[in-house]
């Protein structure tokens, strides 16, 4: 029925598209001058014909369930039952009425489900007779307007506007809506863990929290030295940095070849094969840094007397940097080849060779943009999860030495959600509290990458 | 400079032809340039001017698709020839452009760019005498001397240009190219650049590629006229000026095409 109903209202809008251009082209026919092109009076009409009906459409679809809840259970208010109750009594209606229910049936349940039965019918209907006489409501008042040949131009332009407006207020909604989930259940997590603890507590043993049997009441006492978040805060800083290592050297080499030494042939097909590297998912990465590099690191350092775990820092990070290079080399070499010619010819009649033009002009040119895409390259690093995941291991080591094994805050938070948990449970929202520390890093990081971008962009345009 | 009433020939072009790609820029072009004078290019726009200009310091190398035929000889040395350094050429032959292009670097910078790379400064005081005289002798000491170490893109565009003079001189090039380098300044930028040309080339022979006629007469002692690739006519601005041997020259000089 809702099916039938929207693609009604959706039909119906392409044809009065094409209704509303047929009446611009009669009223051309009268030497009437048009107010706009044609294709305008069509919009206008489809606009008006679909865009209110779709609007009550959509808000209905919204509100019935609440208001068909709140009848069903105004029967049983007055009667002392609990919040959870009375959900569970609505979901048992619901159920019986879809004919699903199994358990024992109740005569209360059985007149709640005929009476939702017949709200839900007299919904559904008078929804069809509502949607429609807005159709044509609506509908009338604009095809009265197209044909008195008033303006429909402006008010085509402002609808596209509200639609292009609301559309990024959705993403910034979103945005929004993520930081609020994260920032309730931190605020939780934190009522039960000391921030201090938190923050600078060396010891992360979270499994030690899943041992604790459900039934029994919250002892804050027995988290002491399990959320120490300082070593996953140290691995990911430090699987960041050997990732860094190697993106920001070769994807910045690369780069400065692409934008100043490859030929316009070698660039075109260079360029589309270095971010090949950037399509590939970062699970394939992870495979290969799991199953390939860390066993090759392992093999080397046995080879010459050192002990290298198969899950090291190093396998992580070097192909969590191999995976950043694209990033590095395309977005540098967009900015060099964006500084001017001009300050090449000038170095180059000075005498300078390229190298040296590279060095002490191009690069010092080029600096803000090429630091804003090594932060960004740097925020990925951080906030990568699979390549961690699948080759960095997941006990969380407090060390430096990049042949052993480290955990990141991604990696962690995998480690927490997967599987059974329980909401309200400190071991839960530890990965809320986790996820809003990264969101803050990442953050700041992006800031300040697009600071010093924008700063770059002040000086040449 | 005359020695025994001749005039000496500082750079001696014989037959130029330059190539983008498959098109010809320049027609066997064959010009001679008298050593400390001003020497003006003159031409309808994509007359090869510029493109002359640039044979001259070699800059048609940073263009993937030219070619240069013919010899250019300058020094007894034709730089085409293979075993020309580049680097020690444009040390002798400074170029400024048509829009002031100073490095986003510091004032003082931006003129010790050419001795440091060519090793011309011993120490830091033999730098600063270099970067003070360039400074002086473009007319810009005045202005800076107190702003050194403040950027060179903060100046205005005809203080900018004077930089980039400056700059050019630094490394003293016996040769100074300037492409057009007043079209983008305005009036007095340009009256002020124009009385630095005629005090620079008592030590350095100037070409100058002009798009305005009257500043070629103003400038320079000597003119050539380039027309679709070809040297149409070259010889003492006053003789261009005023009785031009070719129909051509008469017409873009009376203002008829171009």
């Amino acid at each position: 029925m809702n099916l039938i109903l929207f693609i009604f209202i959706v039909l119906l809008g392409f044809t009065s598209y094409y209704f509303g251009r047929r009446k611009a082209y009669t009223i051309q026919s009268t030497n009437k001058r048009l107010t706009a092109l044609p294709q305008f009076y069509g919009y206008y009409l489809a606009i008006w014909c679909a865009i209110p009906a779709f609007i009550i459409f959509s808000l209905w679809a919204i509100f019935e369930p609440t208001i068909v809840k709140l009848l069903i259970l105004s029967d049983y208010s007055n009667q002392g039952y609990l919040d959870d109750e009375l959900n569970l009594i609505y979901e048992k209606t619901k159920a019986l009425s879809r004919g699903q229910f199994t358990g024992e049936i109740t005569p209360f349940i059985e007149a709640s489900a005929e009476k939702y039965l017949s709200l839900r019918s007299i919904a559904q209907s008078s929804k069809a007779v509502i949607v429609l006489s807005i159709i044509i409501a609506s509908g009338a008042y604009a095809y009265k307007k197209i044909s008195s040949n008033s303006r429909t131009r402006e008010p085509v332009e402002k609808f596209l506007k509200v639609v292009l407006f609301t559309a990024s207020l959705a993403a910034i909604l979103t945005t929004v809506g993520i930081v609020f989930s994260l920032i309730f259940q931190t605020i939780d997590f934190f009522k039960v863990i000391p921030l201090f603890d938190f923050v600078f507590g060396t010891h992360w043993y979270p499994a030690k929290a899943f041992v604790r049997d459900s039934s029994e009441a919250l002892d804050p006492t027995m988290y002491s030295d399990t959320f120490g978040a300082v070593p996953i805060f140290a691995g990911t800083f430090f699987i960041a940095f050997i990732a860094m290592c190697v993106a920001i050297p070769i994807g910045l080499m690369s780069g400065i070849y692409l934008a100043e030494y490859a030929s316009v042939k070698v660039r075109q097909y260079a360029k589309p094969l270095i971010e090949i590297l950037a399509g590939i998912p970062t699970v394939v990465y992870g495979f290969f840094a799991a199953l390939t590099v860390g066993p090759f690191l392992k093999e080397i350092g046995n080879s010459m007397g050192l002990d290298v775990s198969a899950e090291s820092a190093l396998a992580a990070g070097g192909v969590m940097g191999i995976m950043i290079i694209p990033f590095i080399s395309s977005l540098s070499d967009d900015v060099i080849t964006s500084v001017p010619q001009s300050l090449r010819d000038g170095s180059y009649a000075m005498g300078a060779t390229k190298s040296e033009t590279i060095k002490k002009v191009i690069f010092p040119a080029a600096l803000p943009g090429i630091v804003g895409s090594i932060l960004l390259g740097v925020s990925r690093a951080i906030g990568e999860t699979m390549i961690v995941v699948m080759a960095s291991g997941l006990a969380a080591n407090l060390t430096l030495n990049p042949l052993e094994s480290t955990s990141t805050i991604t990696a962690q938070i995998v480690v927490i959600l997967i599987g059974d948990q329980a909401f309200g449970d400190p071991k839960t929202q530890a990965a809320f509290a986790l996820g809003m520390s990264l969101f803050l890093v990442t953050l700041c990081l992006n800031i300040v990458a697009l600071r010093v971008v924008k700063k770059y962009r002040e000086k040449y345009e | 400079m005359k020695k025994n009433g001749v005039k000496m020939i500082k750079i001696n072009s014989k037959n130029v032809d330059v190539f983008y790609g498959k098109k010809q820029a320049l027609f066997n072009i064959n010009l001679d340039i008298e050593e400390n004078q001003v020497t003006a290019l003159i031409g309808p726009s994509g007359c090869g001017k510029s493109t002359f200009l640039r044979c001259l310091n070699r800059m048609n190398d940073v263009i993937d698709i030219c070619r240069v035929k013919g010899q250019i000889i300058i020094n007894d040395f034709d730089i085409n020839d293979k075993s020309c350094d580049v680097v020690r050429l444009r040390e002798k032959i400074g170029m400024v452009f048509q829009k002031p292009n100073p490095f986003p670097k510091t004032i003082y910078e931006n003129i010790s760019y050419g001795p440091t790379i060519h090793g011309m400064a011993q120490s830091k005081n033999e730098m600063d005498e270099i970067v003070e005289t360039s400074l002086k002798k473009a007319a810009l000491w005045e202005e800076v001397k107190d702003r050194l170490h403040e950027p060179g893109t903060g100046l205005s565009g005809g203080q900018q240009q004077r930089l980039c003079i400056a700059r050019a001189i630094s490394v003293k090039p016996e040769v100074i190219l300037m492409d057009e380098p007043c079209s983008a300044l305005d009036p007095i930028a340009t009256a002020q650049i124009e009385e630095l040309i005629d005090e620079l080339k008592k030590d350095h022979t100037i070409i100058i590629v002009t798009h305005s006629m009257a500043q070629a007469a103003r400038v320079s002692q000597n003119t050539g006229f380039f027309h679709l690739g070809e040297l149409i006519e070259h010889g003492s601005t006053d003789k261009i000026f005023k009785n031009p041997e070719n129909k051509k020259t008469q017409d873009y000089i009376t203002g008829r095409f171009g």
